[in-house]
């Protein structure tokens, strides 16, 4: 009984895979010209209802005084929005801050990855190699929200256990995370326990496009540990290290969930970034207008992030390809 | 005899290296199992009698199964729905070539690289205007929209690498592009297509923003649990929180661990191809 169905269901699979000329609509969809319209299609209406729309939406709203909590409706204004958040202090000060964090954080995870990934270049042979790079790789998967909330345990001044061994040296307990001086940092040190797995990962990668033959000319020739870096390891692997730290950056810029959180921007303003101090004029202010604008400012940075990755991008698939 | 010390050796830094990052995540895993003056003990405790009254509590917690399940059932559809609508797209964008298609895998990418405040402003104001807000498709179908670039992106990387003398041989043999999308090209990928799956999944999963704007009491997922209002009586529920956390990180864990070859093209997009 099982064997005959199978039998059938066989043979009508032949027939579907060589069948003859076909009439009618699906003919239709299958010809050349209409066939990737129709494939893309699905994705286009995705594309249009959930993207183009709303940023259609959020450019015209920009040119308008708008609050959600006001009642009234929206009054256009030209750039006045633009103006003001671009002339308020407040903006370029949470923007520094967002910058200096990339800068930092993104630096601190590249050095420390390519250390690391120098270290774990060797490690064919581990024993358990699985399980240790799942444990390596885990903070990088980690739900951020929920590596908020126990990093917030970590932290903790009273029963937290870093506290617990900076006070096991003699030292005054750090209120990590509601001390001014400290939150920016305490931070920054979650998001680099992050991220630092990530930037190993891409120089693994980076490690393997190395071609074998060039590391040992290279030790034949005597270069010393810094050469054979500079001119063997850099070269080859420039392109794919690079690709890892644009994404590192642009992630590094959206931070959003970690800091929402562990301190939601505070104490203060102290770990205030970009997409935090945007959250609070568009969800707790309500203030639409001026929050459209800022949210287009940064539609504009996130496209050129984009751009520069783009290019990198193709100038290593021309080199592949060239070589 | 030196040599192989000097292997052990450096075998047992690299998995202290290891152990160090995954430390804090262990910490939680552990205070689960304590109760909560264990948690909260001066100095803290490393060893002491495990409980699993925590994690009794928390699976007979309707909030949580609540949440747990939308998580569950967000993930799974949104990136089913992702992956199909963008193989299909990937497949064009691989073999035709169509006029814009260099524009249009861009504008895809710019999408992802949005800070997430500002990718979800204009849709909550259509949301809230539309009245979709809190609906469960139009959560289901928002992720699913933010998982398609990442999917189109990895999957013609994967396309590309398939040859076009398969459509050929198939076109010749009288199949039709149905049948060579479904049965000569989608074999060839699978990996890819496991990628995309795999990896959108684990973003769906530890989303929390999009979620807590414009989704609503039905439509929350455990993330925004986290996030929003867990405390219990003035101090913060630990005992629920750790078990909860621990709950939740596992599976991406174990993602990780069933699907290391993939982890490399799923974090980048599917640019950078290779095994680590």
């Amino acid at each position: 009984m099982a064997g005959s169905a199978e039998a059938a269901a066989s043979t009508s699979s032949r027939r579907t895979l060589a069948r003859g000329p076909r009439r009618g609509l699906l003919a239709f969809l299958g010809r050349r010209e209409v066939l990737p319209t129709v494939l893309i299609a699905p994705v286009l209406i995705f594309f249009i209802i959930w993207n183009t729309i709303p940023t259609l939406w959020l450019l015209g709203l920009s040119f308008y005084r708008f609050s959600l909590t006001s009642g009234r409706p929206p009054i256009y204004s030209g750039f006045y929005n633009f103006t003001s958040i671009l002339n308020d202090s407040s903006t370029w000060f949470d923007l520094s801050r967002t910058f200096i964090f990339v800068v930092l954080a993104v630096g601190i995870e590249t050095i420390a990855g390519v250390l690391l990934g120098l270290l774990f270049w060797g490690s064919e042979r581990l024993p358990g190699r699985r399980v240790a790079l799942t444990l390596l790789f885990a903070p990088m998967v980690v739900t951020p929200v929920a590596a908020g909330t126990f990093w917030r345990l970590i932290y903790d001044p009273t029963f937290g256990v870093l506290n617990w061994f900076i006070r096991s040296l003699g030292l005054p307990a750090v209120r990590f995370l509601s001390d001014a001086n400290v939150a920016f940092g305490a931070v920054l040190a979650v998001d680099v326990w992050m991220w630092t797995p990530f930037m190993v990962l891409m120089m693994l990668a980076a490690l393997a496009s190395v071609p074998k033959a060039e590391l040992e000319a290279a030790e034949i020739d005597r270069l010393t540990w810094f050469q054979r870096f500079r001119l063997v390891i850099l070269y080859h692997g420039k392109f794919i290290l690079m690709l890892g730290i644009l994404l590192r950056t642009i992630d590094a810029f959206k931070t959003m969930d970690l800091i929402f959180d562990m301190t939601f921007g505070g104490p203060g303003t102290a770990t205030q970034l970009i997409a935090i101090s945007l959250f609070r004029s568009a969800f707790e202010s309500f203030n639409m207008g001026s929050s459209s604008a800022l949210a287009v400012v940064l539609l504009l940075i996130s496209i050129a992030f984009t751009a520069t990755f783009l290019y990198v991008l193709y100038l290593r698939e021309r080199r592949t390809a060239d070589a | 005899m030196s040599e192989r010390v000097r292997e052990s050796l450096y075998h047992a830094l690299l998995w202290l290296v290891s152990l160090i990052f995954f430390a804090p995540v262990f910490w939680i895993a552990l205070s689960s199992f304590k109760t909560a003056p264990q948690i909260l003990a001066v100095p803290p405790l490393l060893f002491f009698r495990p409980t699993l009254a925590n994690y009794a509590r928390l699976l007979a917690e309707p909030a949580f199964q609540h949440h747990f399940f939308n998580s569950v059932a967000l993930s799974v559809l949104a990136v089913l729905v992702a992956v199909a609508v963008s193989f299909l797209a990937a497949f064009a964008f691989s073999r035709f070539r169509p006029a814009a298609t260099n524009f249009l895998m861009f504008l895809l990418l710019s999408i992802r690289m949005l800070p997430g405040s500002a990718a979800i402003l204009p849709v909550y104001l259509m949301y809230v205007a539309f009245g979709w807000k809190d609906s469960f498709v139009g959560m289901t179908l928002f992720y699913a929209m933010f998982s398609i670039p990442f999917s189109v992106w990895i999957l013609k990387g994967f396309i590309d690498g398939v040859s076009p003398r398969f459509d050929e041989t198939g076109l010749v043999n009288g199949a039709s592009w149905f049948s060579i999308i479904t049965r000569l090209t989608l074999p060839q990928v699978f990996p890819g297509v496991v990628a995309a799956l795999i990896f959108n999944f684990i973003f769906v999963w530890n989303e929390f923003l999009f979620n807590y704007i414009i989704g609503g009491i039905n439509t929350s997922n455990i993330p925004v649990m986290l996030a929003t209002g867990l405390s219990n009586g003035g101090g913060i529920d630990w005992t629920f929180l750790s078990s909860l956390t621990t709950v939740y990180i596992l599976p991406p864990i174990l993602m990780v661990y069933f699907f290391q070859r993939y982890l490399l093209v799923g974090m980048t997009f599917g640019t950078v191809r290779g095994e680590v």
